[in-house]
This record gives structure tokens, sequence and C-alpha cells, in this order.
């Protein structure tokens, strides 16, 4: 299964972020728990965790890139060499826990 | 992004805008300080400082005690005294606590000294309600445009945000610049080139041919909103962009009005001597009689119950509902052609 991570809607008023750095790189397994991506709004730092183990596949807004509420940021499926899809809007999403600093 | 041609902006926040125009400047004067509340090591309560205080010290990034006549008044003494302050009041509620040394002794010195004395101080203050309540929430801008030698600045996106605190800089007199809570969640493209938002200089922010909006800060957005409603309505507003309050350009505004033929203002403060009172009036000055509509906050204290401050604020079914009427209205006051009789 094919999932995406999307930037959360984190709070009133914030309609973009930008990623701050990633924790990880294509390939990298991630276990439930782990820090995958920081992101940045106005006035807080935001970690996005796994909430659930997968396969980091494609990081689709680097570092330093804006990214508008509801976009995805990256793509993880279950298993290291499924094809991945053309449209990641179509992915289901990751299950994610967030921490607004 | 690689393989195209270099960017003549950059993406930031808004208040990084603000960080980058005082970082720029306080390198270039070392009379240049910030001064307020938490601007130092914490950053400001909306980070528009973090850095500042890293890279320039504590004798040049001073926090005061909660003590807003003091601070305003410090600013200006220092201005008089040769350094170019900004003092920084958090919530624009409590510039009236600092108007006796801003409108007293800082617009007036000038005048009263025969150019001897000038106090070139910006006081930075942010407007605007988001859930704080009767004393955290007001836009008072208005009272501040009667000053005489008071120059009053409110950018709505972050490149004005940067433009307008280089603009703010050269001036030899006060300056109260005014920003809004709900613009810091914003991020916009900044030019990487240093840029000076002239003063007194209105933008265009839509083209239209039924109507024109003239708003500021936050509101520009509630304008662009209605704007974008009521094209689909077949209404086509065109929305301006004071940025300045004082100086005003009423040449821009006039020059929209007299194509449209009709003027609806919008601000978040109170309508009564408002910003957009004074507009209208100046365009009428020059224009003649034309329809026009004020839309405002309701004459109550902005509440921090979320039902009560949304009640009291203007937003964009308002403003959309005002425009119908008023364009309902100058419709029915058209002369009709005569009928002829069969």
């Amino acid at each position: 299964m094919i999932y995406k991570i999307t930037v959360p809607t984190v709070a009133e008023d914030v309609e973009e972020i930008r990623v701050l750095e990633w924790h990880g790189a294509a390939g990298q397994d991630f276990r439930a728990g782990e820090l995958v991506v920081e992101l940045e709004t106005h006035k807080a730092l935001v970690e996005v965790r796994a909430g659930q183990s997968g396969v980091l596949r494609r990081v689709l807004c680097q570092d330093g890139e804006w990214a508008k509420v509801g976009i995805p940021l990256a793509l993880f499926s279950d298993d290291a060499v499924e094809p991945l899809p053309e449209n990641a809007e179509l992915a289901r999403d990751l299950a994610v826990d967030f921490v607004v600093d | 992004m690689s393989g195209e041609p270099a960017a003549a902006t950059e993406r930031l926040f808004f208040r990084e805008a603000i960080g980058r125009a005082l970082r720029e400047e306080m390198r270039i004067d070392p009379r240049r300080i910030v001064m307020g509340q938490d601007v130092g090591a914490f950053g400001g309560s909306y980070r528009e400082f973090e850095g500042l205080f890293a890279e320039f010290g504590a004798s040049r990034v001073r926090d005061t005690p909660v003590a807003e006549a003091a601070m305003v008044g410090i600013g200006v003494g220092a201005a008089a005294a040769g350094l170019r302050p900004l003092v920084s009041v958090t919530y624009m509620d409590f510039i009236m606590l600092g108007l006796d040394p801003l409108v007293n002794y800082g617009a007036k010195l000038r005048y009263k000294t025969g150019g001897r004395l000038t106090a070139p101080v910006i006081v930075k203050t942010t407007s605007g309600a988001r859930g704080q309540g009767v004393a955290h929430s007001q836009c008072v801008e208005a009272w501040l445009m009667s000053v005489p030698g008071l120059k009053v600045v409110a950018p709505s996106n972050p490149a004005d945000a940067y433009g307008l605190m280089k603009a703010a800089f050269l001036e030899e007199g006060p300056i109260v610049y005014v920003d809004h809570k709900r613009l810091f969640p914003i991020p916009g493209e900044v030019p990487l080139a240093a840029t000076v938002t002239p003063l007194g200089l209105a933008a265009v922010l839509r083209r239209g041919t039924d109507l024109t909006i003239v708003t500021h800060s936050f509101m520009t957005r509630t304008a662009m909103e209605a704007a974008t409603a009521m094209s689909a309505q077949g209404v086509s507003c065109e929305v301006v962009d004071l940025r300045s309050l004082a100086p005003l350009d009423i040449a821009t505004v006039s020059a929209s009005v007299r194509r449209t033929g009709a003027l609806l203002t919008l601000e978040e403060g109170q309508v009564t001597c408002g910003v957009g009172t004074e507009v209208a009036a100046q365009v009428q000055q020059r224009l003649g009689p034309i329809p026009v509509a004020r839309v405002g906050a309701l004459a109550a204290p902005v509440s921090s119950n979320p039902v009560l401050e949304a009640a009291c604020l203007p937003d964009a079914p308002r403003v959309v509902s005002a425009a119908v009427a008023l364009l309902g209205r100058r419709r029915s006051d058209a002369p009709r052609p005569v009928s002829r009789k069969s």
C-alpha cells in the first residue's frame, strides 16, 4: 500500500508552511513514533512523527520549500519496491502524529 | 529549482520580511536601535525581531518594562537626541498610553523648534482581532491620521511589510507602522534587492469597472475575497490597498472611482471618523457627489467570545451585501429614460 504525508492543519489562519528538515531520505524505514519531518509555521515548529511503520519512498517538497495545507509532502509504502502512483494525491494518508512546539 | 532562472524574489513569512528590513537598516546605521517588550533574546511576540539581539547586542536591541508611555517617550527623546529608534508597542490598544509623547512631543517637535530638532522614531504596533478581547484587538489607526506631523503606514503583505519598514527608516519625523495579527501567518514574495515602498502610494490589487473598494492591512484579503465572490455575480470590483494612511494617496483612489463611479470603503476599525470616512470625503471633494458605502466593525467592543468577535468584524459577505445595496441604489438614482406614450 502507498501512503502520503500531507501538510497538516496546525493552527487557525495557517495556510502555508515551510519544510524545515527531513529526518531521512528515500529508502529509509520508519517505525511508529519516529520523527519524519519538521515543518515551520510563522510562529511554531511542527514535528511530524510516523503513526505507523513504512518506507519513505519519495520526498515531494524539499527542505526550505513551501507547501499549502493539504498538499502531499512525501510518499511512503509498506514495501520498499511497490510502484509509486503518478498522482500522489490518490495515495491514502499515512497515520501521523504531530506536535506543535 | 535547478534549471530555472534565478528568482528576483524570495518567499518569506510576514515576520521575516519585517526582520530582514530591520537587520539591513541596523547594519547600515549604528544609530538604529530597537526597543520594546520581549524584543531581545525572546525575539518578539511574533518572532519578528528574531536574530537581532544576537547580531546587534543588548545596547541596540533593548527589552523594556510594560510601560508604553515611557517606551514611546524614551523613543521620541532618543530620536531628538540623534538616534533612530524603533519602539515596539506589541498591541495597538496600548499605543494610547504613548500618545502624549508621540503626539504632543514627537509630531510637533520640528514645528516647535523651527526645524532645529526632529524626532525620527518609528512606533511599530500590531492591530487586529484574533481571540484576544476588548483591549488587545483594536484598529485605531484612523485616530493617528489626523495628527499633523505624524505619518502612518499599514502593510498588507510581506513585500510591503519589508518596503514600508525600509521607507520608515528614511523618515525625518515620527511614523507609526501598523501591522496585523492575522497577517503574520501569511507568506509572500519579497524582492531580493533592497526595495523601498514609497510613502503615500496606494496599490491597485485588482482591476474592475463597477465599484472601487478602498481598504488597507488585513482587510485587503477580505476585499479580495468579496471581489471574487461578486465577480461570480457579474459585478467587477477594483480593489485599492492604501498601504500608507498618512500621507493618503487620494489621487490613485480618485482616478479609480472616476472610472468605476462608486466607492466602498472597508476597514476593521470603526467607520465613525474612520479611514473610509476620510477617503470618501476627499474623493467627493475631487469628484463631486458619488455613491459611497462604508463598511467597518460594528459600534461595539471586540469580544474575546469568538461568536461575538465574528459578529462585530466585517467579512466578505457583509462587504458583498453592502456593495449590492450600493450598486442597486446607484441604478435607482440614475436618470431614467423618458417612456414614450403609445
